[in-house]
């Protein structure tokens, strides 16, 4: 009897024992996502929809990858030549690519809630490959398995004692929201670290701390993730659903008001860039991540990511595992 | 010449003080009679309003009637028919339309689709500023001559102070309300539910309540040396409630009204019972807050800081309302339910009694929009026969087939309530009722 297929949408409100399950799946595709084992007759002849309706380079890549080295082929929508161009829903492009005969979706949108929304009408397992600026499961997934295998905690997931911060503008950030749920479920100390206007004391309601001073908690922590800044959401027109005061009925559109959130790349660099300075600051085996894409020279300094200390690109390889796992674990598949 | 008589019921009219069992006697659109036991013929219709309130037809200053521009998600008859349905008798309709009611032609174009369409009685409220801009005031004297009945560019707060004080000054001029709706709009860039737990954990762009409070704080310092009447629309945040109870105190002519989804629901109904369920249906401008606001609104309508109930009837279509939650419109209807959602939040709860909350949906608003002068909100002898039967104590669970309009956005379906409107009369012609 196959195991019922389930949804991977949020980390938020997941057991501590599924949450390590994933994480011992994880890392025991860690061979066959660098190619040294074979697991291709897993998903044979299955098929992926993979519906990235906001622009991807990593995770559409990584889940591809994921999807081949399991067998399966890939149904690859870009959103610049869909149907969604052509005024077509999210959730119709999602019951089509169903229709043609996925196995499973991987979803990434700019809305909040649009996984969890093609979810309830889907009726094979959807993945939830970032939603808008609310969760980014397999992405909290792959960093868990580098810290703790970074820090010798691979054996049985179990973070506790560990202190680790998330730097940057974590509230626009679904990474942090899923690291946030995620990190602390296994028993870890999650600091969030920024200025107010993008890491607010209202974000402590997630179960972190919420701390402005970077430079006083370096020193504290056994690892560092450090956020892109993401300009295109500060810059009015990327700030996602600028509803303005266009209210009740179909008004015309106002021109966004700019949240200014960032200042200037100085005035952010000189708070919170994880320069060689201050990684100098940091515990001797603390480990610096990043979800990449970096913006090199902004919030981190070229020395750092491409240092000692960087698991940036141990990060990548361990999503692809973490993605291979999440499939099988979605579509039932035994361990 | 026909004579109808609503026998034996509760008569509720707030207006006049009336709250005994009584009679009364209606020919043609007239109220000719109130009594106990008047004759029972000659009549053409008896209606037996035995353990029934009799109250003066229902009247609502906040609703989207949707006509012209938007008529997939209503229009001045679909709209009107759900306001008879849940005992409205006369509606004001808000001037964010396609265009906006910002002319007094267009100001006529309502009268004169109400006239040849609508099941009750419809009033404009024109918008302050042209197209709605929040730029140059509109023509709000040639607005009043019009019919207009107050004066808003409700959908969005007037957000300039300098053309504000204008508005307001040219709005004391005609003797109309200005009504606001209070949203500081470089507060709410990007926001789409209140700002608290639930937008951080769901990662949605926060409301904070100071967008209101702000508008409202701003508004009564402005209008201290103007003294036009003002109103708040659709109040949401504790906060607003004690700056309208301090501007109440001070003598100023602040009013302000409740909706029923800020008395009933939080921000968790965005996630709903699973916590994750980006419901439209409580996406709300403003947008549904924390169970400390119900309490301080509750208190507000205790103490009479809060005088009007309105619905905010906001309709849109499902296609609009399955958009990905930040891409949703905002709002709900709230014809059809209204009545028995404030009994249930407000009578059942003991925060104020049958008489006073039929006040605050007939004479409160009718001297908010001016309708007392032409005798609408009491039922009085000669007066206007706009009359509104009220079941008080009948149980039923809220259906899509109860509501009458276009559109079905609601949270409440499936909500057990326990009051009814059986009969709505508008000018002596029954318009809805309920065998």
């Amino acid at each position: 009897m196959p195991r019922p297929t389930r949804d991977l949408l949020a980390l938020r409100g997941m057991g501590t024992a599924e949450l390590k399950e994933l994480l011992a799946r994880s890392r025991a595709m860690i061979p066959a996502a660098m190619g040294r084992t074979d697991l291709s007759h897993i998903l044979k002849g299955r098929a992926v929809g993979l519906l990235f309706f906001e622009d991807s380079t990593r995770t559409r890549l990584s889940f591809t990858m994921a999807a081949q080295r399991l067998g399966a082929t890939t149904l690859d929508l870009a959103s610049g030549g869909s149907s969604v161009s052509k005024g077509e829903t999210l959730i119709d492009t999602a019951l089509n690519v169903e229709a043609i005969g996925a196995a499973a979706l991987v979803v990434r949108a700019k809305q909040s809630g649009a996984a969890h929304q093609i979810a309830q009408p889907a009726k094979i397992p959807v993945l939830n490959g970032g939603d808008g600026k609310h969760e980014h499961p397999t992405q909290a997934l792959l960093d868990a398995l580098t810290i703790a295998e970074s820090l010798g905690r691979s054996a049985a997931f179990d973070l506790t004692g560990l202190s680790i911060a998330i730097v940057g503008d974590v509230i626009s950030s679904r990474v942090a929201r899923s690291n946030i749920a995620a990190l602390s479920a296994l028993g870890a100390q999650v600091i969030v670290v920024g200025p107010p206007t993008l890491a607010p004391k209202s974000m402590s309601t997630l179960g972190c701390k919420v701390e402005h001073d970077l430079d006083n908690v370096l020193p504290t922590v056994d690892a560092v993730m450090m956020l892109r800044v993401q300009f295109e959401r500060h810059g009015g027109e990327g700030s996602s659903g600028a509803s303005g005061g266009a209210s009740h009925a179909a008004a015309p559109a106002k021109p966004p008001i700019t949240p200014s959130s960032i200042v200037s790349v100085r005035a952010y660099r000189e708070g919170y860039a994880l320069t060689s300075a201050r990684a100098a600051m940091l515990k001797p085996h603390a480990v610096v991540l990043h979800p990449g894409p970096i913006n090199r020279g902004i919030e981190m300094d070229q020395d750092v990511a491409d240092g000692p200390r960087s698991a940036v690109l141990r990060q990548v390889t361990h999503g692809v595992a973490v993605r291979m796992a999440s499939l099988c674990w979605c579509l039932g598949i035994p361990a | 010449m026909a004579r109808v008589l609503i026998s034996g019921g509760r008569v509720i009219d707030p207006a006049s003080g009336v709250d005994t069992v009584q009679d009364i006697a209606i020919e043609d659109d007239r109220i000719v009679e109130i009594g106990v036991k008047l004759a029972k013929s000659p009549a053409d219709r008896i209606i037996d309003a035995t353990g029934k309130l009799v109250v003066p037809g229902l009247i609502d200053p906040h609703v989207h009637l949707r006509e012209p521009g938007a008529e997939h998600k209503e229009t001045i008859e679909s709209g009107t028919l759900a306001a008879a349905v849940g005992g409205f008798t006369t509606v004001c309709c808000m001037p964010n339309t396609t265009p906006a009611l910002d002319t007094p032609e267009m100001v006529t174009f309502v009268d004169g689709r109400s006239r040849s369409t609508a099941h009750c009685r419809v009033y404009t409220v024109a918008a302050g500023t042209k197209g709605r801009r929040g730029e140059e005031p509109s023509e709000i004297s040639l607005l009043a001559r019009a019919g207009a009945v107050g004066i808003s560019d409700d959908g969005d707060a007037i957000a300039s102070a300098g053309v504000m004080a204008r508005v307001l000054t040219m709005t004391k001029q005609v003797g109309l309300a200005f009504m606001q709706h209070c949203q500081d709009p470089t507060l709410t860039v990007g926001a789409s539910m209140h700002a608290g737990e639930v937008s951080v954990r769901l990662g949605l762009g926060g409301w904070p309540r100071v967008a209101e409070e702000l508008i409202i704080e701003r508004d009564v310092r402005l209008n201290t040396s103007i003294g036009c009447r003002y109103h708040v629309q659709h109040l949401s945040s504790s906060g607003s409630v004690e700056i309208v109870r301090r501007a109440r105190a001070a003598g100023q002519p602040v009013t302000a009204e409740a909706s029923p989804h800020h008395l009933l629901l939080t921000h968790e109904a965005v996630g709903g019972a699973d916590g994750f369920a980006y419901d439209t249906n409580a996406k709300m401008n403003p947008p549904l807050r924390e169970a400390s606001d119900i309490a301080a609104i509750k208190a507000g309508i205790a103490d009479g800081t809060i005088t009007v109930l309105a619905t905010d009837h906001a309709p849109h279509s499902v296609e609009e309302k399955a958009r990905p939650f930040e891409e949703a419109p905002f709002g709900i209807v709230g014809l059809e339910t209204a009545l028995p959602l404030y009994v249930e939040s407000l009578v059942k709860t003991g925060v104020i009694d049958w008489p006073r909350l039929i006040a605050m949906m007939t004479v409160e608003p009718a001297k908010l929009c001016g309708l007392h002068r032409i005798g609408l909100g009491t039922l009085a002898m000669g007066g206007t026969a706009d009359v509104t039967v009220i079941d008080p104590e009948q149980e039923w669970t809220i259906r899509l087939e109860d509501l009458a309009g276009k559109s079905r956005n609601t949270p409440f379906l499936g909500r057990r309530v326990g009051a009814r409107v059986v009969l709505t009369m508008v000018g002596g012609q029954i318009r809805h009722e309920r065998r």
